[in-house]
């Protein structure tokens, strides 16, 4: 395999990894923020 | 050392360019490439060390003797707030975020940082978010002042410039997810084919661990300041009493992120002194498999330790006993760590240039603040300790001759290979004795005068802490000057000094990062390399 292309397909699994975490870094907040607003019903 | 076989192309990349390079503020502003980004972050959080510290001598020069002096005391709340917020968030984070930027994706073998038009952002931000922050200084209802934990109900009294703190403190945590995220990608998805795990550096591995921390921690801390906002300005009631709600639920979600925060602060340190150390004592890492596992045991600790900071708030029996526990496991790992770079200096050819001062200047004076903090984790003795200067010269302890004296070794390491030049080695080492003297002045006093029963973030105090108040002070102002040497030896090695540095700088590097040229060519490793024994030998198990 070109190592370029190599390279191009790192980079999309680096991208993957990217949104993945995005995910749960919203999913932390939400869950912190929405466990205060339950809370508080 | 030849550590990269058939890669000529892996040296000097320059050609990439063809000519079109940004150059002046353009350069800097659109900057995609991991070392200018890392540049800039270095630069910003040294100006950041300084604005905090111009606010810490002026809570020293009030301390300096009993009675108020020089500033009103909500004034000196304001500045012992802004001086820990600009110290955590805008010192301390983003130089080691400026430290994995340049190294990174060069001790891996990768050509840049994963995402790096992210990378660009997560800088960017960060001038906004400290301008922000310091604006609330000029505002009619002034900054905040109910110290960084912003605890409410004390923090909600705060004016309209609360809402100010929260949205920096918001884009402070953005700008530290998306550096997370991008290192986190870089370091799982970009290393060269022959770089496993258990082969990368150790700086690499702490930063990797941090970054998980910072993922999980920076968005509890936004939600709870959100919670804040709304309490604040939307008369929602989730930390006021009157309304139903529980302060201290605040302070629980506020240390679940704050606990974690210290190791964000202090892993990247242990991962410089594991660099460092082995290259000045010419020997490999001892134990780098435990040093891994250590720093992950740590990392998982930190998330079941935090209501230690809260023991006299009033919690069952059994809790206080179960935090007590937990947070005195955390010594065990921590002394793997000490012994191994005990261990990776005995019978070492040791030499002792100025990285190397300051990572064993480190390993000493780190293990005082860990020392104290495991008198503090005692439920029964903290009654005592807590809230006094006993705390504050725990966590300086750690903080400053720890995390700051590691970020110093670290500069002082890798200098050569940003700049392409040696920096000097007299006004380091004077650089380092002075600063080791001074931090000790500085900082050893307040043990006493914790023990004693000074009271922390008050600007008046009993005429019996005078004396080690004046001593504390004095250290204080002459380890703020002492700071100035290094911005001397930065300016002089980055200007040109005679001494030229090699490609591998110190005789006993090992890493990626010594085999490209010194300065580092803007782009490098555009060909993954091929590793040989020598580049990834930390003393783990397979290089035997």
């Amino acid at each position: 395999m070109p190592q370029d292309a190599n390279i191009q397909q790192r980079r999309a699994a680096a991208r993957k990894t990217a949104w993945l975490l995005a995910v749960v870094v919203v999913a932390i907040f939400t869950t912190f923020v929405l466990s205060g607003v339950l809370g508080k019903a | 050392m030849s550590s990269i076989a058939g890669n000529p192309d892996t040296h000097s990349h320059d050609h990439h360019d063809h000519g079109h390079a940004p150059t002046g503020l353009a350069r800097w502003l659109f900057t995609t490439n991991h070392k200018d980004i890392g540049t800039l972050y270095l630069i910003f959080s040294l100006i950041m060390f300084f604005i905090g510290g111009a606010m810490a001598m002026v809570i020293r020069a009030e301390l300096f003797m009993p009675g108020l002096q020089l500033v009103e005391p909500d004034f000196f709340n304001q500045m012992t707030t802004m001086h820990a917020l600009i110290m955590v968030f805008g010192a301390v984070m983003p130089a080691w975020v400026g430290f994995a930027n340049w190294m990174i994706p060069m001790m891996v073998g990768a050509p840049d940082m994963a995402l790096p038009r992210m990378n660009n952002w997560s800088f960017w931000i960060l001038p906004f978010a400290f301008t922000m922050l310091l604006s609330t200084l000029f505002m009619d209802s002034g900054g905040p002042a109910a110290g960084w934990t912003l605890y409410p109900p004390l923090s909600l009294q705060t004016g309209d410039s609360f809402a100010f703190v929260v949205f920096a403190v918001h884009m402070m945590g953005i700008s530290s997810i998306m550096g997370s995220i991008n290192i986190i990608a870089t370091i799982m998805n970009m290393r060269a084919p022959d770089m496993t795990l258990m082969r990368m550096p150790l700086f690499v591995w702490t930063w990797l661990i941090t970054a998980y921390l910072l993922i999980a921690v920076m968005p509890v801390l936004a939600g709870a300041v959100t919670m804040l906002l709304t309490d604040h300005f939307f008369a929602t009631s989730f930390f006021n009493a009157a309304g139903g709600g529980d302060p201290v639920m605040f302070q629980h979600i506020f240390w679940f992120f704050g606990h974690p925060e210290v190791y964000i602060m202090i892993l990247p340190a242990f991962g410089v002194v594991s660099q460092i150390i082995p290259t000045f004592s010419r020997k490999p890492l001892f134990g780098y498999n435990a040093m891994v596992y250590a720093t992950a045991s740590i990392a998982f600790l930190s998330f079941i330790v935090w209501a230690h900071h809260m023991f006299t708030v009033g919690m069952p029996l059994q809790g206080e006993l179960f935090f007590m526990y937990a947070t005195m496991l955390i010594a065990v790992p921590t002394g793997v760590k000490v012994f191994n770079w005990v261990s990776t200096m005995w019978k070492g050819a040791m030499t002792f240039e100025t990285p190397m001062l300051f990572a064993i200047g480190f390993v000493v004076l780190f293990t005082i603040g860990g020392l104290s903090g495991l008198m503090l984790a005692i439920a029964a003795a903290d009654l005592q300790y807590h809230d006094t200067y006993f705390v504050v010269a725990h966590f300086h302890y750690v903080l400053v001759p720890g995390a700051v004296f590691a970020l110093m070794a670290g500069a002082y390491y890798w200098l050569p290979k940003w700049t392409g030049n040696m920096y000097s080695e007299k006004w380091g080492k004077i650089h380092f004795w002075l600063s080791t003297i001074f931090v000790n002045v500085l900082f050893f006093p307040q043990h006493y005068l914790g023990l004693a029963g000074m009271p922390r973030r008050i600007p008046d105090y009993s005429p019996q802490f005078a004396d080690f108040n004046m001593w504390s002070s004095i250290g204080g102002f002459a380890f703020g000057v002492t700071q100035l040497i290094f911005v001397g030896v930065i300016i002089h090695c980055v200007r040109g000094s005679k001494a030229k540095a090699t490609d591998q700088v110190w005789e006993g590097a090992r890493g990626l990062e010594w085999t490209v040229p010194s300065p580092a060519p803007h782009h490098t490793f555009d060909t993954p390399p091929v590793l040989d024994h020598a580049t990834w030998e930390h003393g783990n198990r397979e290089s035997h």
